[in-house]
């Protein structure tokens, strides 16, 4: 869920647009760099944000028998790595706040910081973390998943405890409320969007092979493998 | 095509060029987060009600299935400002200024979200990305986002009709069913975007692709008239807010 447009006090809003305003530049720097020399690159982009939206407007059940949208941002920052999901997030943020007024403008920093930033970061941390160390991959990625769903909601009750404080215990008791609200009851959710990514990661381990060997997921795979090797010697 | 989208592409005021509409639109939601709630926003959500429905043309319908979205999302964060935690009242009590916030987060949120819908219900999305290299975003991000907004539509069809499809043959019968179709509905997603962008390469290759998407962009002047009257309307919102703010308080 992505904090509504108006929400955030004007203050609150243009501090989360600066926070999240050097991880963008960085990750438009490494794309326009990236279409610079592989001009292809641009629609195999163009077709990662297109997942990375699809995605997100996929219904997940829930393990409490409720229904919610997973954020897809384990999965991309696996398949994208961090920086470009900076951007992808970033465009399908902007995408959910026009066409499906999810979100919105003034709190697009904000929704950035949690959704494109923290998320993906915190997510692929955990994945390279337990590759690192030889835990299998389908658990690393359903780790990953979870944990980037889960420090999305976490980074969002954040923003609403210090834009509006409790009036009897200040920011924490308004992090214990919005926390209750929106992420103690996303970890069903977080847990639901962890077996959806492996799900699909299986899949697509076996059916897109090439494209996973493209994107570096796979020879990521093999050398966090070499490198738990080297280290086990 | 998604709703909003389909209706800009429809909407009376299709022909202005965005910098118009976003001035009027924008400008509500910057008010809207700016000047006090009451009687502010409240002004501010009057004046996007009666544009939207009045001259921007759209149907009340449509407006109302968008706007709900945002208004869940309002009102269950407005909710956790009725209770307080701690106090003399108990470990949770209700707060006593609770409501008064409540309600003030309702209008600015409510006001702010039409005027983005202003926005939004006026002008495409195919109007809009080409013109933001003019306004400073990297060509390559344009362009990424230019492939995304095309594919996206695409993308969203082939997932409703595999949707469609897992159904008919009972994939979603059963929990472990429901999963199983899910994980597959994301995998086709992912083999079908790329697919696609392998095969819009090679069609583009032979067309002497060079790195830059070119596409036409609708011809459209920024209307002086209609700029300066937003302009007005924006100010006279924000005097009378002013001007009546201390009999109304």
């Amino acid at each position: 869920m992505h904090i509504a447009e108006g929400f955030l006090p004007p203050a609150h809003a243009a501090a989360w647009g600066v926070a999240s305003a050097p991880f963008v530049v960085h990750g438009v720097r490494s794309l326009t760099r990236e279409v610079r020399e592989h001009p292809e690159s641009t629609l195999l982009l163009g077709a990662s944000g297109a997942f990375t939206f699809v995605l997100s407007a996929l219904k997940l059940p829930s393990v409490t028998g409720s229904c919610s949208h997973p954020t897809g941002t384990g999965l991309g920052a696996i398949l994208f790595r961090p920086p470009v999901m900076a951007v992808l997030g970033t465009i399908t943020l902007l995408f959910q706040a026009l066409l499906l007024a999810h979100g919105g403008l003034t709190t697009l920093g904000a929704n950035v910081f949690s959704m494109a930033i923290v998320g993906p970061w915190a997510g692929y941390a955990v994945y390279r973390l337990l590759r690192r160390y030889g835990v299998r991959l389908m658990v690393a990625v359903f780790f990953a998943a979870f944990v980037a769903d889960l420090s999305t909601y976490c980074v969002t009750s954040v923003q609403l405890a210090l834009a509006f404080p409790d009036p009897g215990s200040g920011f924490l008791g308004a992090l214990g409320k919005f926390g209750s609200i929106f992420a103690v009851t996303q970890i069903p959710l977080a847990v639901s969007e962890g077996l959806l990514t492996v799900l699909v990661m299986r899949l697509l381990v076996q059916s897109s092979k090439g494209e996973l060997t493209r994107l570096g997921v796979l020879i990521a795979d093999k050398q966090a493998r070499g490198e738990t090797e080297a280290v086990a010697r | 095509m998604l709703p909003i989208d389909a209706a800009a592409h429809s909407s009376r005021w299709r022909r202005r060029h965005p910098v118009d509409k976003a001035v009027l639109g924008l400008g509500l939601t910057l008010l809207a987060i700016s000047l006090p709630p009451w009687p502010g926003a409240a002004l501010v959500l009057l004046t996007a009600l009666v544009v939207l429905l009045g001259p921007a043309g759209v149907p009340w319908r449509r407006l109302w299935r968008a706007y709900r979205v945002p208004l869940g999302f309002c009102v269950t964060g407005a909710l956790t400002l009725l209770v307080q935690v701690g106090g003399p009242g108990g470990f949770v009590s209700l707060a006593g200024d609770g409501p008064l916030r409540a309600g003030e987060l309702l209008l600015r949120t409510s006001a702010a979200s039409l005027g983005v819908l202003l926005f939004a219900f006026t002008t495409p999305m195919s109007d809009l990305l080409p013109r933001l290299v003019r306004a400073g975003v990297p060509a390559a991000v344009v362009d990424v986002a230019l492939v995304t907004y095309r594919m996206s539509f695409l993308l969203l069809d082939s997932v409703r009709r595999v949707r469609d499809a897992q159904a008919a043959r009972l994939g979603h019968t059963t929990r472990a069913a429901a999963w199983r179709s899910l994980g597959g509905l994301g995998a086709t997603a992912f083999v079908r975007a790329f697919d696609r962008a392998v095969r819009l390469q090679a069609g583009l290759a032979g067309r002497g692709y060079d790195g830059t998407l070119r596409v036409l962009v609708p011809e459209a002047r920024v209307s002086v008239r209609f700029t300066a009257a937003s302009c007005v309307l924006l100010a006279a919102l924000a005097v009378l807010t002013f001007v009546l703010e201390r009999p109304l308080t």
